[in-house]
């Protein structure tokens, strides 16, 4: 079953503490700008605060990109392969995230390798902004948004142990199409 | 010898403006090890300009050295490592100032490849100072004259194409020598206090402009990971860490009013009746819209704030914190929350410490009230608690220096000089306005505002909840021991180049820092030797303000805490009292080895020279 990072900008604090450790366990230095995350904050028009990393593509734009071939994805992880790749930067222009990054000390581009399965930002994330889940659970909870914020449901009130709680319900008969 | 294995560069950049040249100056092993950075290596380079100038500076002249200082752990993977100290000589106070800043302008300045930036002179026309890992330019900016710090910041991102460098930028305020300007980073992180940002204006530099990829020296990386690690285990398991990422510094407001030290209507009062509609509940209900943090924080304590209806809709602020919310709210009697969001919003942009400002207000609006202030003085236009309109008008006159706000804006000296009758009302210690503590309960805390060497703010000694809490009937020699401790303890994260609270706030054990300075430099330092350090440098902001002419006359806590007793709350009644007082300032000079007129054994003036 393959786990993909989802991540959640509402909740991003913007203190790049991904950026941190990334750098520490992929570079062994402590260099925010060796990291395969980016933290982007636009403020104040929108306020938004949002980590930018590869979303492993399934077709990846950065793929066609290449000119060399040296990208391609493998047990859900797509790779730059360094013995082949040239170093043109043409990848970083196709990904339509930007989430491949340079460095001067860095020959090759870099990106999230998901390290290996166990992301070291997802552990360090004080906010729980960045996720590691199972593909097959992405897209649940916009799902079952949608279901609870279904607009035609009814209401009722009943105490349990002199607690006052509610029931929403949705009732055959009573649709409203 | 002590050997330094990491944590530096080792460089310190220092800049000419008048010439528009920069030089490198090697920073010695030795010089580190005994002023570790930040405030430490900014007292000293503020001392040696005096120094060579006889002790005669003009703050807001040439010759004054603005000093910024990240510290040895700022942009490191450990708690809350995301400060910034400008240190120089106030043009509020005409003493050693220094204020610092969270947010990552001091990490991205530390990757250039420098420990600190020291800057003199005085650009020939309104310019920034762009420093990247190749070069440091002066580049003229005369388009930005008159910007606000926010609009300013993205104009420059703009003109450089890139939106990811980091800036410190003045409004207004700074650009017109306002006395309490502030320098301001990533749309709403503030120095604050003691003026930094007017000694920016007064050097035509709008502000700083870094790039930075370098790797920050570390000298045992796994060592330091794993301390981190357990530091970050304890302030995510902490009780209140939730909570605080939750509310941030705005849960104090409901903390101090039930204390009774809430600065209400010009610190008249000690809790405000109407808290409920400016406290952190209120903040998180209806304004708030997400959680902002300083760089590597897991606390979040920033919380951005939209006002969505009304008639200031549309505002956008990171913040308010305590000090703002307290000083632009309760203190000037305003308890709409969109106006302390708006007055807070309005102090961003032009640059202003929003401490000072509503000191200054509340001062006006109570010199009015009372008769201290004819109409005239304030222009013709009756100013009231709780006007907030009004009172953003005041804001926007001070940073343009226009008519009443001419004179507030050189802080309360100038308010002083003009007004004297306003003197018993202001709440300041040499020429500073108090942060929004009272303590007329708590002589701890006021023996800690009265002895703070940049004037009357916490951020040296904060012991007003443990005397409250647990020190009421403590001797006056524990409590003088306790601002001792303060005062020793809490300038070493500015040295350092962190943030306190996770300490101050969640009690993070000061073990942990000892533990992060020996795994970053390899320096085997124990944490009373770092305490050590950091008590020789409250020596020498003593001593750089006693040849400034501060002596004991000066240490001293406002007229109003002896005079007027706290009107309501829990300690209705409460009032300093003056004998107690001298007592205990008398106990902290001999702590502390100082004479009876608070100056320095001048054996110690040796260590510095």
């Amino acid at each position: 079953m393959s786990k993909q990072l989802a991540i959640i900008p509402e909740r991003c604090s913007g203190c790049k503490t991904c950026e941190l450790v990334c750098s520490i366990s992929h570079f062994n230095v402590t260099n925010p700008k060796k990291a395969a995350v980016r933290v982007m904050v636009v403020y104040p028009h929108p306020v938004v605060r949002m980590p930018i990393i590869c979303s492993q593509c399934r077709i990846p734009k950065c793929a066609d990109g290449c000119p060399v071939n040296a990208i391609t994805r493998k047990n859900g992880t797509v790779e730059i392969d360094k013995e082949t790749c040239i170093a043109c930067l043409k990848c970083l222009k196709s990904c339509p995230f930007g989430a491949i990054f340079i460095h001067d000390d860095v020959e090759y581009p870099f990106k999230c390798d998901l390290c290996g399965g166990d992301p070291e930002c997802v552990k360090a994330c004080p906010k729980n902004a960045i996720l590691f889940i199972p593909e097959h659970v992405l897209g649940q909870a916009q799902r079952i948004n949608n279901v609870l914020s279904y607009s035609h449901m009814k209401e009722i009130e009943y105490f349990e142990k002199g607690e006052k709680k509610q029931i929403r319900y949705a009732e055959i008969g009573k649709e409203d199409v | 010898m002590n050997k330094v294995k990491g944590g530096y560069f080792h460089k310190l950049l220092k800049v000419d403006l008048s010439s528009n040249t920069w030089e490198v100056e090697p920073l010695s092993d030795d010089f580190i090890s005994k002023y570790i950075g930040g405030r430490g290596f900014g007292a000293k380079l503020v001392w040696d300009n005096l120094k060579a100038h006889n002790f005669k500076i003009d703050p807001l002249g040439k010759e004054n050295l603005l000093v910024v200082a990240p510290g040895p752990f700022t942009g490191l993977y450990l708690p809350s490592s995301g400060k910034t100290s400008f240190i120089s000589i106030s043009p509020a106070t005409g003493i050693y100032g220094d204020s610092s800043m969270g947010g990552v302008f001091g990490v991205e300045f530390r990757q250039t490849g420098f420990d600190a930036l020291s800057l003199k002179g005085k650009a020939p026309e309104l310019s920034f100072l762009f420093i990247d890992d190749r070069d440091v330019s002066l580049v003229p900016a005369p388009e930005l004259a008159g910007k606000g710090s926010l609009e300013a910041e993205g104009l420059i991102k703009q003109r450089l194409g890139d939106f990811t460098i980091h800036v410190a930028v003045i409004g207004p305020a700074g650009e017109n020598r306002v006395a309490f300007a502030s320098v301001n980073t990533d749309f709403g992180r503030n120095a604050g206090r003691t003026g930094v940002g007017a000694i920016l204006g007064s050097k035509n530099l709008k502000a700083i402009v870094v790039r930075g990829s370098k790797d920050l020296p570390v000298y045992d990386l796994k060592k330091l990971n794993l301390e981190t690690n357990k530091a970050i285990t304890y302030l995510r398991n902490h009780k209140f860490f939730k909570f605080w990422q939750e509310q941030g510094l705005m849960c104090v407001i409901d903390y101090a009013n039930n204390m009774g030290i809430l600065p209400t209507h010009n610190f008249r009062d000690g809790s405000f009746a109407r808290v409920n509609s400016i406290n952190g509940f209120t903040m998180e209900s209806k304004y708030k819209i997400g959680d902002a943090a300083c760089f590597a924080c897991p606390m979040a304590c920033s919380n951005i704030c939209l006002v969505k209806e009304g008639k200031y809709a549309g505002t956008v602020v990171e913040g308010p914190e305590y000090e703002s919310c307290a000083m632009l709210g309760s203190n000037l009697g305003i308890d709409n929350f969109a106006a302390v969001l708006r007055a807070n919003h309005l102090c961003d942009e032009l640059g202003m410490d929003t401490i000072t400002v509503g000191n200054l207000i509340g001062v006006l609006i109570e010199g009015y009230e009372t008769g201290l202030l004819s109409l005239k003085d304030i222009e013709g236009e009756p100013l009231t608690w709780g006007d907030d309109e009004k009172v953003m008008r005041v804001i926007e006159k001070i940073a343009r220096r226009e008519g009443v706000g001419d004179i507030l804006a050189g802080g309360s000296r100038k308010v002083i000089e003009t007004w004297p009758q306003l003197s018993p009302i202001i709440s300041q210690i040499k020429g500073l306005e108090q942060s929004a503590y009272d303590c007329r309960a708590a002589i701890s805390m006021a023996l800690g505002y009265a002895t703070s060497d940049i004037g009357a703010h916490h951020t040296r000694a904060w012991t007003i909840a443990k005397e409250l809490e647990d020190g009421r009937d403590w001797s006056l020699e524990e409590k003088a021991k306790l601002v001792i401790f303060h005062q020793t303890i809490r300038p070493l994260f500015d040295m350092f180049g962190v943030c306190r609270l996770p300490w101050i706030e969640l009690g993070l054990n000061e073990n942990h820092y000892a533990a992060f300075f020996s795994a970053v430099t390899g320096l085997d330092y124990s944490l009373d030797e770092l305490m050590a350090r950091s008590r020789d440098i409250y020596d020498l902001t003593r001593l750089i303000n006693v040849k400034l002419g501060i002596s004991r006359k000066d240490d001293q806590p406002p007229l109003r805490w002896f005079k007027d007793p706290v009107q309501t709350g829990p300690l209705a009644g409460k009032v300093l009292k003056r004998e107690e007082f001298n007592t205990i300032l008398d106990i902290y000079y001999q702590l502390r080895n100082w004479d009876a007129e608070g100056k320095p054994n001048p054996e110690v003036e040796k260590i510095f020279n």
